[in-house]
């Protein structure tokens, strides 16, 4: 897993491609963003390294051309889901997989910086990070600052690719630990889940980055949280409000959240955007043995039925 | 004042036009009383009904949603009722997570000629309901 | 805007259990109402004349009626805007009578209620768009399924009108139950002379595409145009060919095929005409008995059959045709034996069903109308009648009568006491249900003139002793336990659906009852139509009927054909899906789930990718609206709009 082989796989796809999204280097040292190689001496300012923690495969359903795209093992679940539902041409994406053992979370980092300003950060190889701030230097193991879903993470090499840059790596987690959290939280009262939620959305200032975000949300300019036609929801800054448009965007992703963390990941507020929605993908999963991102041939289950449905059993009063 | 207080819930229902809402009118009459707290919202198909307007409900002051449709394989429109089938439960599974008693929520299939289940089903319901309580605190100029 | 609100009494029906005038009071508070008021009945001519009135003087542009169902009058009042000069979609109905006034016990509690009831339906009709029809041409062809009594006589009368038929028939022969009966009540005429000229009729008729042994594989489409595949079951006898000559029956060398005409009284051969009278005339075979299939040799019919007709590789084959209305005519079941273990469950031969017995008295039948008991074939002199075998018990799951088994028991007693002079009927009954022109004087007729004793109880158990069949049962008018030693018995079993009823309406998308009978669109004053525009019912498919009910309903599921099929453009219901192509973000998620493929891709001049609804094809369900996530597609008259007003009218007061 390196940068250089990175730069390799993409320097052969470009002659094919109108541009290879991948990620550089952002304002500071602990920051990677993304970025749109189109030349062959752009490839030089590609990285590749714990950083590199955006979803770059959200960018594919609004390009035109064809494109090569960098993704972990679990981007490329977006690209996967996007089979599923025909929104990328797939003869239009040239896929370069890497194998990840995981990334950093820049958020994490920063709390256990104290939020200081970040004079340097270097990786040593062996699942540590380095950070150097002007209160001087602090190294921490990979492992504390990941986002959760590297925890449990299922598919460190990816799903679907063209090239793949590095050896494929299995996963060491258990897949019994993916929705433990899930079901440690469903084990709480009615009561504790209910003020759980109001605690944590009430904190809502409904910018809408989770959406923006969130590669499965297609409607981008027409999200039903803003429109008029239809009216669902106000503009006021109400607690109803704002757990209405969180259900929106839940129900929206039910069978389609390919749990990528990206809501997670930029909300301002730190809310847990995308629980709700892990939450319907485990009962998916348990209805229909659904599990997004991970078969092209498989059909997102709010989009399909079966006549007779084995799991589903008719509720008694 | 929407319901009647101290005696009523707010309990919405959403019935398909074909068998659910004909149900009820079998219902009716046949005479077979019922507890007046439902108020109900016609839809063409079980299927239309996004789980959303459930959402909706609850959210914003109804003590219980309940949504009927045609028996599975009777649907009018073919395949709607499998559609809803699913989406509602996974609504079902999903209200509990958000702190929102699933018993609150329930979806059925009545047909036309099911007057007698009909108001089983909303007595049933109803009961189940007053048992439960109010979802919401009292507004102001209530009660 | 300005919306009016009419409340109707419903005479007492409403204004009984609902205080009208407090609704009316109230109703004119609400926001956009500008006029309310209640009427004594609001669907009578008065009534309506008072809403157009109303809209001319008070210049209402949007009308409520609380009243009955939207089921039972929307279209009545639709009908009332529209002449008054608004859209006919400007209009919503408030149920209060079946959802409110009818089920209700407290007064109160009703009036509010009905309140509540106006106020989402003013809160509808404020979000309500003018909706305006568009026409489609008609394929007037019409199908008719099922060729017994009832099918026939709609395919005859639709012939006859002037349209093409096209008649489909799952069993070889047309004829259906009444073919197999062998005189009818009350004329004691004799079934197959009146029915056969009216087969034959129905195989001569230029205007009827007859398909017998074949069933419905599929429908699609909508009143006007549909296309249903229909499957001719493999008969493995090219019936282009073979004349009916019956050669090949009578050679067959399997002797021991179960008679499916003849309800099993008598086997029958593997390749078979089912009875002299069959329109087609045809044979088949029944490769479950027939030794080329079974034992992969024989070959008698082939060598024998004058024609070649005989083709053991024939594979079923798919045809479709294209029809615009469909009349259904499937028929009834009947109860087996195997129901009634204190009877036997079928073990023992003289203890027979109805049917059977119909078959046994009739002349073309097994014993050629001798009357002969199945077990040693002697000729009965104490015969048991059973009634309500199954009928009316709600622990077999028939709470309902079946109709005509009271009427067929006292023709069957009196026919048993033509064949055998010296014979003596018994019938346990629950009540005689002889209600029809000339019945109840039939029943009589079988007492009083032919000597048929009527016991009335139920029979408890049945069993053989020596030759004889013990009839246990209890004589409720003497309060005495009664046995009779009977040489036959014949039980009056219940009338069920028809085997795969259930399936038919599914294909259909027609409704059917707890007990698989079709359910009529209105009980008492739309009993032939359906739910869905262009399907019609004939015949004891929508429950048990004897013969006169069927024909009725033939000519009259016929006469709505004509009627449908007199216009040459028909009026669509403008209540379907519409893309708003500047939301749609053209993810077609609604291509997916629609269950009619009506949604398909458009790409638009920029370039840019949306839904587009095929109109004539979109029927109007809505799941496209709910699983659109950027609501860009909404089924008119159910938007999301409309139906949150309704959520908003009960949840945010």
């Amino acid at each position: 897993m390196s940068t250089e082989k990175v730069k390799e796989a993409i320097a052969k796809v470009l002659p094919d491609v109108e541009t290879v999204i991948c990620w550089q280097g952002g304002f500071d040292a602990i920051h990677a963003t993304p970025c749109f190689v189109s030349s062959p001496e752009q490839i030089d300012k590609v990285i590749w390294s714990p950083l590199c923690a955006q979803n770059l495969a959200s960018y594919l359903p609004s390009m035109k051309k064809k494109v090569g795209i960098v993704v972990k093992g679990c981007d490329s679940r977006t690209i996967v889901q996007y089979m599923q539902e025909g929104l990328i041409d797939r003869e239009k994406v040239v896929i370069i997989g890497i194998p990840c053992t995981g990334v950093v979370s820049v958020k994490k980092i920063l709390k256990e910086i104290g939020h200081e300003a970040v004079l340097d950060a270097s990786f040593d190889g062996s699942g540590s990070i380095t950070v150097r701030t002007p209160k001087g230097e602090k190294t921490l193991a990979i492992a504390d600052v990941c986002p959760d879903k590297c925890r449990t993470c299922q598919y460190p090499t990816p799903l679907v690719y063209d090239h793949l840059a590095g050896d494929p790596i299995t996963s060491d987690k258990p897949k019994e630990s993916v929705y433990q959290d899930i079901r440690e939280f469903d084990a709480k009262t009615l009561e504790e889940r209910k003020a759980y939620w109001e605690k944590e959305l009430d904190r809502c200032i409904r910018c809408y980055a989770c959406r923006n975000a969130c590669p499965m949300c297609v409607c981008q300019d027409s999200c039903i949280a803003e429109t008029r036609e239809p009216h669902w929801i106000s503009q006021k800054l109400s607690l109803q409000e704002k757990f209405m448009f969180h259900m929106i965007h839940a129900l929206h992703l039910a069978g389609r959240c390919v749990e990528c963390g990206e809501c997670d990941r930029v909300c301002p507020m730190d809310i847990p955007v995308s629980k709700m929605k892990k939450k319907i993908n485990a009962e998916m999963k348990e209805l229909f043995n659904y599990e997004t991102g991970v078969n092209p041939d498989d059909k997102p289950p709010m989009f399909t039925f079966n006549v007779d449905e084995v799991k589903i059993k008719e509720h008694k009063l | 004042m929407s319901v009647v207080a101290e005696k009523e819930l707010r309990v919405v229902g959403f019935l398909c036009n074909w068998c659910s809402y004909g149900g009820a009118d079998t219902a009716g009459v046949a005479r077979f009383k019922q507890p007046t707290d439902l108020r109900i919202i016609r839809v063409p198909c079980s299927g239309r009904v996004d789980p959303l307007f459930v959402v909706k409900a609850l959210l914003t002051g109804a003590d219980g949603v309940l949504v009927s449709g045609c028996h599975p394989r009777d649907c009018h429109y073919t395949d709607g009722n499998f559609y809803a089938r699913r989406r509602l439960e996974m609504l079902k599974r999903l209200l509990p997570f958000i702190g929102i008693d699933e018993r609150r929520f329930h979806y059925t299939w009545v047909s036309a000629s099911e007057g007698q289940k009909w108001q089983q089903v909303v007595a049933g319901f109803t009961n189940r309901l007053h048992q439960l309580g109010p979802l919401h605190a009292k507004k102001e100029n209530e009660g | 805007m300005r919306v009016g609100v009419f409340i109707c009494h419903c005479g007492n029906n409403i204004a009984g259990t609902v205080d009208v005038a407090k609704v009316a009071a109230e109703t004119r508070k609400l926001p956009g109402v500008v006029y309310a008021t209640n009427y004594m009945y609001t669907c009578s001519e008065p009534g309506q004349e008072e809403i157009k009135q109303a809209i001319q003087k008070e210049n209402l542009d949007r009308v409520v009626v609380a009243a009955c169902s939207p089921r039972m009058h929307e279209n009545t009042f639709r009908k009332t805007v529209e002449k008054a000069g608004l859209n006919r979609y400007f209009f919503e109905m408030a149920n209060i009578r079946e959802h409110i006034s009818w089920i209700g016990e407290d007064k109160e509690l009703n009036t509010n209620k009905a309140i509540e009831a106006v106020k989402m339906a003013v809160a509808k009709v404020m979000n309500d768009k003018p909706l305006y029809s568009s026409s489609f041409k008609v394929n007037k062809r019409v199908m008719v399924i099922g060729g017994g009594v009832a099918g026939m006589q709609a395919a005859l009368d639709c012939a006859d009108g002037g349209l093409d038929v096209v008649l489909v028939e799952k069993s070889p022969s047309i004829g259906g139950m009444m073919a197999r009966l062998d005189k009818t009540f009350p004329t004691i005429d004799c079934s197959i002379c009146i029915l056969g000229p009216k087969m034959v009729d129905v195989a001569q008729h230029e205007k009827i595409k007859l398909y017998a042994y074949s069933e419905i594989e599929e429908i699609k489409g909508y009143v006007g145009n549909y296309q249903v595949k229909i499957r001719k079951k493999a008969t493995y006898v090219d019936w282009t060919k073979c004349t009916g000559c019956g050669a090949c029956m009578e050679k067959c060398p399997t002797r021991n095929a179960y008679d499916h005409f003849n309800f099993g009284v008598a086997p029958t051969r593997a390749i078979n005409i089912p009875f002299p009278q069959a329109i087609p005339k045809k044979a088949k075979i029944d490769p479950t008995f027939c030794r080329q299939f079974t034992k992969g040799k024989c070959g008698v019919c082939a060598k024998i059959c004058p024609t070649g007709a005989i083709n053991y590789e024939m594979e079923d084959e798919i045809v479709t045709e294209d029809i615009g209305a469909i009349v259904v005519a499937t028929g009834y079941g009947l109860f087996d034996l195997d129901k009634f273990p204190e009877y036997g469950a079928g073990r023992y031969p003289d203890v027979i069903t109805g049917i059977q017995y119909e078959r046994i008295l009739n002349a073309s039948g097994p014993t050629s109308g001798h009357i002969l008991r199945p077990s040693d074939q002697t000729e009965p002199k104490t015969v048991v009648f059973v009634s309500c075998a199954g009928s009316r018990d709600k622990s077999l799951g028939v709470p309902y009568c079946s109709n005509f088994c009271c009427m067929y028991i006292a023709k069957q007693a009196i026919l048993t006491k033509d064949h055998v002079p010296d014979s003596q009927s018994y019938v346990f009954y629950m009540d005689i249900r002889s209600p029809g022109k000339g019945y109840d004087e039939f029943t009589r007729r079988a007492q009083e003139d032919y000597g048929v004793k009527y016991i009335r109880g139920r029979v408890s158990r049945i069993y053989p002793k020596g030759k004889k069949m013990v009839v246990r049962g209890a004589d409720t008018l003497l309060g005495t336990q009664v046995e009779i030693e009977a040489d036959l018995v014949v039980l009056a079993t219940a009338v069920i659906s028809a085997p795969g009823a259930a399936n038919m309406a599914e294909k259909l998308h027609i409704s059917y009852d707890t007990f698989g009978f079709y359910v009529e669109s209105h009980p008492k004053l739309r009993p032939v139509e359906t739910n869905t525009s262009g399907v019609f019912l004939a015949g004891a498919c929508q429950g048990p009927k004897d013969i006169p009910a069927s024909v009725g309903q033939g000519s009259a599921a016929a006469s709505k054909v004509l009627s449908l099929f007199s216009k040459d453009m028909l009026e669509s219901d403008p209540a379907i899906a519409q893309v708003n192509i500047n939301a749609c973000v053209g993810c077609l998620k609604c291509v997916k789930t629609c269950p009619f493929q009506a949604i398909k891709e458009e790409v638009l001049r920029s370039g840019k990718k949306v839904a587009k609804v095929i109109e004539t094809v979109c029927a109007g369900c809505g799941v496209c609206t709910s699983t659109c996530p950027c609501g860009a597609i909404q089924l008119q008259h159910f938007t999301d709009n409309q139906l949150l007003a309704e959520v908003n009218a009960i949840c945010q007061s």
